[in-house]
């Protein structure tokens, strides 16, 4: 199992920087790079720099959205990393945080014929296809990449309804699961049921999973993973919840309180249980062990942070330590 | 490399892979060109990435990225992309906005019809520069135009990247634009070039398909009033049945085409410069084909610099 990174395009340039120089040498798997709409920072101008700025570390966004960007531009972009990486490079693609599609006035219906969709004509694309589509969503008439894509990119499914995650089984080259730990173990198994309908070799496929982890240098620390939990509870769809176990009315104060105080009021609304059941924090060799554990149900690759701890630095530093003496 | 206060670019077309352009900017910057303009298009790789390559590899030529069209890219898309090129490589980028070509944004599924394009624009490069200056960071934003509402519209803009070559045609298109309010406004040209030391065939193929493809695209009030229109009729009949360029080319007159690309043996670009110059011409992007090759960006680095 691997560890990787995990930035977001509203993390401060100097922290992607601090990464990006250091990513190699701590022995990170990886970097994700997920794209907050509307953020500070454009991903694929981001993902450039670090591909630019790392040699071995694989890089990846997880994940962007075909809702927000035109589906040319995902796949010349995506060419243009993977060579700049030389094969490092993986794209994440998912409809996006409800929330921001909501401020955006789109929704996620029929995401499941999109994805597929979509996945299906950047393949296309990328073999140098002349291609013709008319869908809900978009158009393409007789485009083709003048461009040539010399380098295959990897599409990783960042997706959380059931339908959806047994898609990305059936078509994707990969999975971004996040969510609440009961949730993980049965995502994974609807995964590998695509995978199945579809004939496909599970060792040719790759799980990674991404859940708030923080390390906890004090007691007080502990607030950070609960705002994570918040974020998270928050955008959380009615499926992913049930699959969890978790009362919707659970979640009800939290995105009541979100709305009202923004995430530090809603952090003190999460219970206990709730903090346990969709984050994983403690001393570096605590997150690390549980992140480990996570390979019980399948997972091949986890991703560390953000928030990291109330020191960011230093948290990556011990949990690179921490990882390198577990395995 | 400067001559009566005009900066000299190269245009790249982003079709080839990221190794080539890199290669050709490095050329670039070696031989003393001021700027490169790396082009955006639905069918090429991804403009800001190819930059941030560019910029990783060279040290001190201003790298131009566009043209950008805010149909394509939402503007907070952009301004976080040249943002971060900044931050990571120091103040040597400008943006230039526009609508695009027509026909490329249709295969992409963008029907430049159904939306009031000029205002995309213009809304999109307000909202790019208040991004910039929230975070504190000043580049230019040119306006690349070609008809009359948009050379207006870039009043509004740092410069304007004019799609002209002849001096004819530039001037005209310099009256449209003029009054600005700015003294550091900058008009620019970006053409289809060839400029050559030895001629090559190839070359000169590829720049008669490049200027037609500019005059046929170019705006009809244009056409009708430099008295091309009549003379470019049928093949603009042809292209909307779906000929490709090259099969319309035999129907488009030599000397047409050449208003709209900068043609000519290295020992003729110093009064071509100096003309424009005169104008009030501050700014040269050489376009497809003087890029095609390090050979060709030479010839025109040694026309440069023999003036």
């Amino acid at each position: 199992m691997n560890l990787s990174l995990g930035l977001t395009t509203s993390s401060p340039f100097e922290r992607i920087k601090w990464i990006t120089e250091r990513a190699d040498d701590l022995g990170f798997y990886g970097i994700w790079i997920g794209e907050d709409i509307g953020s500070l920072q454009e991903v694929f101008t981001a993902t450039s720099l670090i591909l630019l700025g790392t040699r071995r570390v694989k890089v990846g966004i997880g994940v962007t959205s075909p809702l927000v960007r035109n589906i040319t531009t995902i796949a010349r972009a995506a060419a243009t990393l993977s060579e700049m990486g030389r094969g490092r490079f993986r794209l994440g693609l998912g409809i996006g945080g409800l929330q921001s599609l909501f401020e955006l006035g789109l929704d996620a219906v029929r995401s499941n014929a999109l994805m597929r969709d979509v996945a299906t004509l950047l393949r296309r694309i990328w073999r140098g296809e002349t291609v013709t589509f008319a869908g809900d969503r978009f158009r393409l008439s007789n485009y083709y990449a003048r461009y040539k894509a010399g380098f295959a990119t990897p599409i990783y499914f960042g997706v959380r309804g059931p339908k959806l995650l047994a898609l990305a089984g059936e078509i994707g080259d990969g999975v971004i699961l996040s969510g609440p730990k009961r949730y993980i173990e049965k995502a994974v198994a609807i995964v590998d049921q695509g995978l199945r309908k579809r004939r496909r070799r599970r060792a040719s496929f790759r799980f990674v999973v991404w859940v708030p982890t923080v390390v906890v240098a004090k007691k007080s620390d502990v607030n950070l993973a609960k705002e994570a939990v918040a974020t998270v509870l928050a955008d959380t769809p009615k499926a992913v919840l049930e699959m969890a176990g978790i009362a919707r009315e659970r979640v009800k104060p939290i995105r009541a309180m979100m709305a009202e105080k923004g995430v530090k009021g809603a952090a003190c609304t999460v219970a206990e249980d709730l903090l346990r059941e969709v984050a994983i924090y403690g001393s570096p060799e605590e997150v690390s062990l549980e992140l480990r554990s996570l390979e019980e149900y399948g997972i091949d690759e986890a991703i560390f942070g953000p928030p990291y701890g109330r020191k960011p630095l230093k948290a990556i530093g011990g949990m690179a330590q921490a990882w390198k003496r577990l395995i | 490399m400067e001559k009566a206060n005009i900066d000299f670019a190269v245009g790249l077309n982003a079709y080839e892979t990221v190794k080539e352009i890199v290669g050709k900017c490095v050329e670039a910057e070696r031989l003393g060109l001021d700027y490169v303009w790396i082009g955006d298009s639905p069918a090429h790789l991804y403009c800001l990435s190819v930059a941030a390559a560019v910029a990783s590899r060279t040290r001190k030529i201003r790298i131009g990225l566009g043209l950008l069209s805010p149909l394509l890219h939402a503007a907070d898309q952009m301004s976080g992309g040249i943002i971060s090129l900044i931050e990571a490589y120091g103040d040597r980028f400008e943006i230039c906005l526009g609508v695009g070509d027509r026909s490329q944004l249709l295969r992409a599924g963008v029907d430049t019809k159904l939306t009031k394009v000029w205002d995309h624009v213009l809304k999109a490069k307000r909202r790019i520069a208040r991004s910039l200056r929230a975070s504190g960071v000043a580049t230019e934003i040119w306006l690349g135009a070609q008809g009359p509402r948009m050379l207006a519209a870039s009043r509004s803009f740092d410069g304007v990247l004019m799609n002209y070559a002849s001096p004819r045609m530039i001037k005209w298109a310099i009256d449209r634009v003029k009054p600005v309010a700015r003294q550091d406004f900058e008009f620019g040209i970006y053409a289809p070039s060839y400029v050559y030391g030895r001629w090559r065939p190839q070359a000169y193929r590829l720049l008669r398909i490049a200027s037609a493809v500019v005059a046929l695209g170019a705006p009809a009030t244009v056409l009708n009033k430099f008295g091309f229109r009549k003379r470019l009729h049928g093949a603009i009949e042809e292209l909307k049945a779906g000929l490709r360029i090259e099969s319309v080319l035999r129907h488009v007159p030599a000397e047409v085409v050449d208003n709209f690309s900068i043609y000519t043996p290295s020992s003729r670009l110093g009064s071509y410069i100096t003309e424009l110059g005169d104008l009030g011409v501050t700014h040269i992007v050489f376009g497809f084909p003087q890029n095609l090759s390090k050979i060709t960006i030479r010839d025109l680095a040694s026309a440069l610099s023999n003036q």
